[in-house]
């Protein structure tokens, strides 16, 4: 027999205080995104497979996690991520609402497997989404949307390494042509920065992007110089004004070989981390999305993820506990939690305030620190 | 002062030509780091803001990755049999050359034709990368993890062939093997860790660029 307490790969029960942490990081995010005008929309953890992988113009096949609706006996997916969602919604439920529309969610999704660096498979995701445009304007308020409610959430320390995912295909389709059949090969090789394999590959010519990476001012600079058609103009001078706009928030660099988790980006995608946490806290960029007429609409967004957050100890926060003897009046103890103290009311004489990780005991009419 | 920049390096034949790409790149270790009978894993340099450990190859990556050190120096065989997707390894070190191929008895060999494969039982330190290449073959490998000696395990009848590095070919050449087939040439490289590498660009940037300079001072050397 399981014993009770194993749970499959990759999933966790979240204890206090940990899951109060989870709770106050969401709350923040979803709290910063409101304040800046982005309504809430709330998708289902499974939908059908086809309106899940249809929305976005995407150049990769995702791994999801299906299983059959025994009712409709079709195949459903669990979903892996928001933003599909987010976009299905925006194309076709509020297709008819104003642009650009602003919308930000938060909920679990789950991967059919985690990584190395993050074997769990699920995971809580919020974000923000602005349909309808992918200007420079728009990219700029998604990412100081995701440094405030990084900030809100207690994350420090912040860093922005933008990247431009479909330099590879638009350098290949003009100045430095590569065989259709080995593109991929090279972004792959390009994404883990393999200077040897992509030598291998014949793709030298491709090699100064790999060391063009870095701060984002000498990185924009030896792009440019590489960049003799002129034919990433537009795409250099957004990053400038992005980079120039968070200057002083986060640190900035620019990867242009970047192709990590960038499968559905168009002009311009970001990773964000944090000191003290280990890998990416958070994503975005540009996207398109695609309606059921077959049209294709440009959004910005970004998803940020919490657990690693949480798990890092960015967000902690302890609230006094105070324990309430039995017989106390009520209104003290309701007079206690406005102050937002939390209240543990003795039900038995039995109940012990050590025990029970009281911070303070109400005794004689006063708050008395326990030691 | 921020957290020094960690380095692993392997241990065994390779620290030999990996001292002079250290000069180059301008780090001088701690004489206990090329003394083989030193037990100590960790390692000053003559920069404060690097220091050096000494561990497995395979380790190599995998410190690297989780960001436990930033830096690290591995065979790309280790590269790709775990395509780990938090590595970067910007530049070719030039070093450590050798390939990575398939072995088998040499009387197998004399009678066997590899197109007619369909099942192979293969010994390997490699899984990954021997069931990947056979797969691509359109053949079935069946492969039995080993952690060393693979050539003992077709004399001794644990699987027909073997998946290993090859360099000069004695080792084989001495169990009575012959290489059949070159899964890929190997050479080290230099790893970085993702997040590390954008959160700490500052600091790795010009370290990178100093080992791309170092490698191509020693490939114009020799």
């Amino acid at each position: 027999m399981t014993n009770p307490s194993l749970l499959p790969e990759g999933l966790r029960d979240r204890l206090p205080p940990e899951a109060e942490a989870l709770g106050r990081v969401r709350g923040a995010v979803l709290w910063v995104a409101e304040l800046n005008g982005y309504a809430r929309v709330e998708p289902p953890l499974a939908e059908f497979e086809t309106t899940l992988l249809g929305r976005l113009k995407s150049s990769r096949p995702t791994d999801l996690w299906r299983v059959i609706d025994p009712i409709s006996q079709r195949t459903l997916a669990l979903r892996p991520d928001i933003t599909a969602q987010v976009g299905r919604i925006a194309a076709t439920r509020m297709a008819h609402r104003p642009r650009p529309l602003r919308l930000c969610y938060a909920g679990q999704v789950l991967k059919v497997r985690g990584t190395m660096l993050r074997p769990e498979r699920e995971m809580c995701q919020a974000g923000c989404e602005i349909v309808g445009t992918d200007s420079v304007a728009a990219v700029v308020e998604a990412i100081r949307v995701a440094l405030d409610a990084l900030a809100a959430a207690g994350a420090t320390g912040l860093s922005i390494d933008l990247t431009l995912p479909d330099l590879v295909p638009l350098l290949a389709a003009g100045p430095m042509p590569l065989p259709a059949d080995t593109i991929d090969t090279v972004i792959h090789e390009l994404d883990g920065k393999d200077a040897g394999a992509l030598a291998d590959l014949g793709a030298s010519a491709y090699l100064p992007l790999i060391e063009a990476a870095g701060p984002v001012t000498a990185a924009t600079a030896k792009l440019a110089a590489l960049d003799t058609g002129g034919l990433l103009t537009s795409r250099l001078d957004g990053v400038r004004a992005i980079a120039a706009a968070i200057d002083g928030r986060a640190t900035v660099t620019l990867d242009p070989a970047e192709r990590h988790g960038f499968e559905y980006q168009s002009w311009i995608g970001f990773s964000i981390f944090a000191a003290g946490v280990r890998g990416e806290i958070g994503r975005g960029g540009s996207y398109a999305i695609l309606h059921p007429d077959g049209t294709e609409e440009p959004a910005v967004g970004f998803s940020l993820f919490l657990d690693p957050i949480v798990d890092a100890g960015v967000a902690g926060f302890a609230r006094d506990r105070v324990f309430v003897p039995l017989g106390t009046d009520p209104t003290v103890a309701a007079g206690l939690r406005e102050q937002g103290l939390a209240t543990i009311a003795a039900l038995s004489d039995a109940d012990d305030a050590v025990a029970l990780g009281c911070t303070h005991r109400w005794a004689n009419d006063a708050l008395v620190p326990i030691v | 002062m921020p957290q020094p920049i960690i380095l692993a390096v392997p241990k065994g034949r390779i620290l030999d030509e990996v001292q002079p790409l250290l000069t180059r790149a301008g780090i001088r270790p701690e004489a206990a780091f090329f003394d083989d009978s030193s037990r100590a894993l960790q390692f000053k340099t003559d920069r404060a803001d690097i220091e050096l450990i000494r561990v497995r190859a395979f380790d190599v990556a995998t410190f690297v990755a989780h960001g436990a050190a930033q830096l690290g120096i591995v065979g790309s065989d280790v590269l790709m049999e775990f395509d780990y997707s938090e590595l970067y390894a910007p530049v070719d070190l030039g070093i450590g050359h050798c390939r990575i191929s398939v072995a088998e008895p040499r009387d197998m060999a004399a009678r066997d034709d590899p197109r007619e494969w369909s099942h192979v039982r293969v010994a390997t330190k490699y899984p990954h990368i021997t069931r990947q290449h056979f797969e691509a073959r359109g053949v079935q490998a069946e492969c039995v993890k080993l952690n060393g000696a693979m050539e003992i395990a077709p004399v001794l009848g644990l699987a027909d062939r073997i998946v290993d590095l090859v360099s000069s070919g004695k080792t084989l050449k001495e169990n009575g093997l012959v290489e059949v087939e070159i899964i890929a040439q190997v050479s080290a490289r230099l790893i970085v860790n993702r997040a590390a590498f954008k959160t700490r660009a500052e600091t790795l940037g010009p370290l990178v660029a100093a080992f791309r300079t170092a490698a191509d001072g020693v490939r114009d050397a020799a």
